[in-house]
């Protein structure tokens, strides 16, 4: 049997380069994705042809194989990819290069044992990291409006909450309601109800900065996580979600309505010290919106 | 019976073996700061004798003292064979991850942080094992390879981890050494446990390098 042909036909990239980096070996899968021939890149340093290469963490990672003779893993998680190929897919992976896993090791001499050269495989990942991708999105996001759900929520709230007391940074949270919402489900179905559940999510989404955190917090609630912004701050955006939500008409084929909120704002201090607490001042505050008239934002009380 | 007398080392090996981790690991450290910028304290190492019913309870006892740990495992694979593991006390993450990048552009990145200090503590544990484990086995004329690292961060339960295969009618011979990032807080222990069918290998290769030197 001859085996010489396997490094070349294998489906996986491999490169052998020598002490300094320069390719000794260039195989057929490199080569397909990357477009450059092995008798192109044979004799040249790797890093002319892949400059994004030319960083610390590769070289210390070379290095470390060069000197301990030691395997140096570049997981898909920490890198992305080494290689900037494209994906071998027209369908959408959600990466815009291929996700790859890649080793490298040790050559040695045969004679005298020494590390001569180091070899580089490289796997391609990305539809293992797409899938990890859309479950990781789908285990954050509610299902109906896209918008975070209650359990990713809970966690940014967490997180918030630590940096607030590490740093001494500006909290603050709002719990907002779909005012009479159990009416629009009563008489005009179901459908519709979801349909404005959709269109308040997409709504209050569009108007918040980027930083903000918006979710689903339950039925018709949802609440939004406003890291560094102060509580006069908060309450302008709480105003100016409840406006987008009032100013136009909810309109789904032949029903059009009015829908409003109303909207409970709290704020991190002295006396709210705990994600819990930052919660329930903001359902108080709501709970107060809801019982002086709907439509409204009240922020919760100060002293 | 038999077999367990004769996998036992004497004194005398263990005073080599010693001797050799003294000097490997003070080379891995040169080599380090040489040629990766990794500056590491090792302290003296420490070799401990015990059955395999023994090692989870040991390794908990010791590592309990670090409540906020992490460990990174490893197995290394030649005649000199293996388990690594590399128990990280309290870990401030931006400073591991200024131990591999110093050019820090994680800005583009969407993955959250643990995610990347868990893929970091894992390459700055592959290339610290690989150099301590690579440096004993290149004294004793061995060329060793391994197995991907795994890492372990402190919440889940250390019994479900520490679930090594090994014979019963066996003992274990536990490497053990202190480790400290110069300049940084970030210091734990380096344990490799040597797999019981490397033991006679070992003992020959204790003998032969006694020879040679």
């Amino acid at each position: 049997m001859d085996f010489s042909q396997i490094p070349y036909q294998i489906n996986i990239g491999l490169v052998i380069v020598d002490r300094d980096l320069k390719v000794i070996f260039w195989n057929n899968w490199m080569a397909m994705h990357s477009g450059i021939k092995d008798e192109e890149i044979i004799g040249h340093n790797l890093l002319e042809f892949y400059s994004n290469l030319d960083n610390v963490r590769f070289l210390k990672n070379f290095r470390s194989v060069i000197s301990f003779g030691n395997l140096s893993f570049f997981s898909q998680k920490l890198h992305k990819y080494l290689f900037p190929f494209n994906t071998t897919t027209s369908f959408d992976t959600g990466f815009e290069y291929m996700q790859q896993n890649c080793t490298m090791g040790p050559m040695r001499d045969k004679d005298n044992g020494e590390i001569n050269s180091v070899y580089l495989t490289v796997q391609d990942v990305t539809d293992l990291a797409s899938y990890e991708k859309k479950l990781v999105e789908a285990n954050m996001l509610d299902g109906l409006t896209g918008v975070f759900n209650r359990k990713y929520l809970n966690s940014v709230i967490e997180k918030e909450f630590e940096r607030h007391v590490r740093y001494s940074r500006a909290l603050c949270f709002l719990m907002l309601d779909i005012d009479f919402f159990k009416n629009i489900n009563d008489n005009y179905g179901h459908q519709f109800g979801d349909f404005v559940l959709k269109e308040l999510s997409a709504r209050i989404s569009s108007a918040l900065r980027d930083v903000d955190s918006f979710g689903r917090y339950g039925g018709e609630e949802f609440c939004c996580v406003l890291p560094e912004t102060d509580i006069k701050f908060a309450v302008a955006v709480a105003e100016r979600l409840r406006q987008v939500v009032v100013d136009e008409k909810f309109i789904n084929g032949s029903s059009s309505i009015d829908v409003t909120i109303s909207i409970g704002v709290s704020a991190s201090c002295d006396k709210v010290s705990t994600p819990e607490m930052l919660i329930r001042s903001a359902d108080e505050a709501l709970y107060k919106a809801k019982e002086t008239g709907r439509n409204k934002v009240v922020m919760m009380d100060e002293e | 019976m038999d077999k367990t007398e004769k996998a036992i080392i004497t004194e005398e090996e263990k005073e080599i073996l010693l001797e050799i981790m003294n000097i490997s690991f003070g080379k891995a450290a040169a080599d380090l700061a040489e040629f990766i910028d990794i500056y590491i304290e090792l302290s003296i190492p420490y070799i401990h004798v015990l059955e395999p019913r023994a090692l989870s309870g040991y390794l908990k006892k010791e590592i309990k003292d670090n409540l906020d740990c992490s460990i990174v495992e490893q197995k290394y694979w030649g005649k000199f064979k293996g388990d690594a593991l590399l128990v990280f006390s309290a870990i401030s993450s931006r400073e591991l991850l200024s131990l591999l990048d110093t050019e820090k552009d994680w800005g583009y990145c969407s993955d959250p942080i643990d995610v990347l200090e868990k893929e970091s503590l894992m390459e700055v544990g592959n290339i610290l094992i690989g150099a301590c484990v690579g440096k004993i086995a290149e004294m004793l004329n061995d060329i060793v390879t391994y197995t991907p690292p795994k890492v372990i961060i402190e919440t889940q339960p250390l019994d479900s981890f520490f679930n090594f295969q090994v014979e019963e009618d066996s003992s274990i011979i536990l490497l053990r050494t202190a480790f400290k990032f110069k300049s940084t807080d970030i210091s734990g222990f380096l344990f490799l446990i040597t797999s019981n069918e490397s033991v006679e290998w070992l003992k020959s290769a204790l003998s032969e390098f006694m020879e040679r030197s």
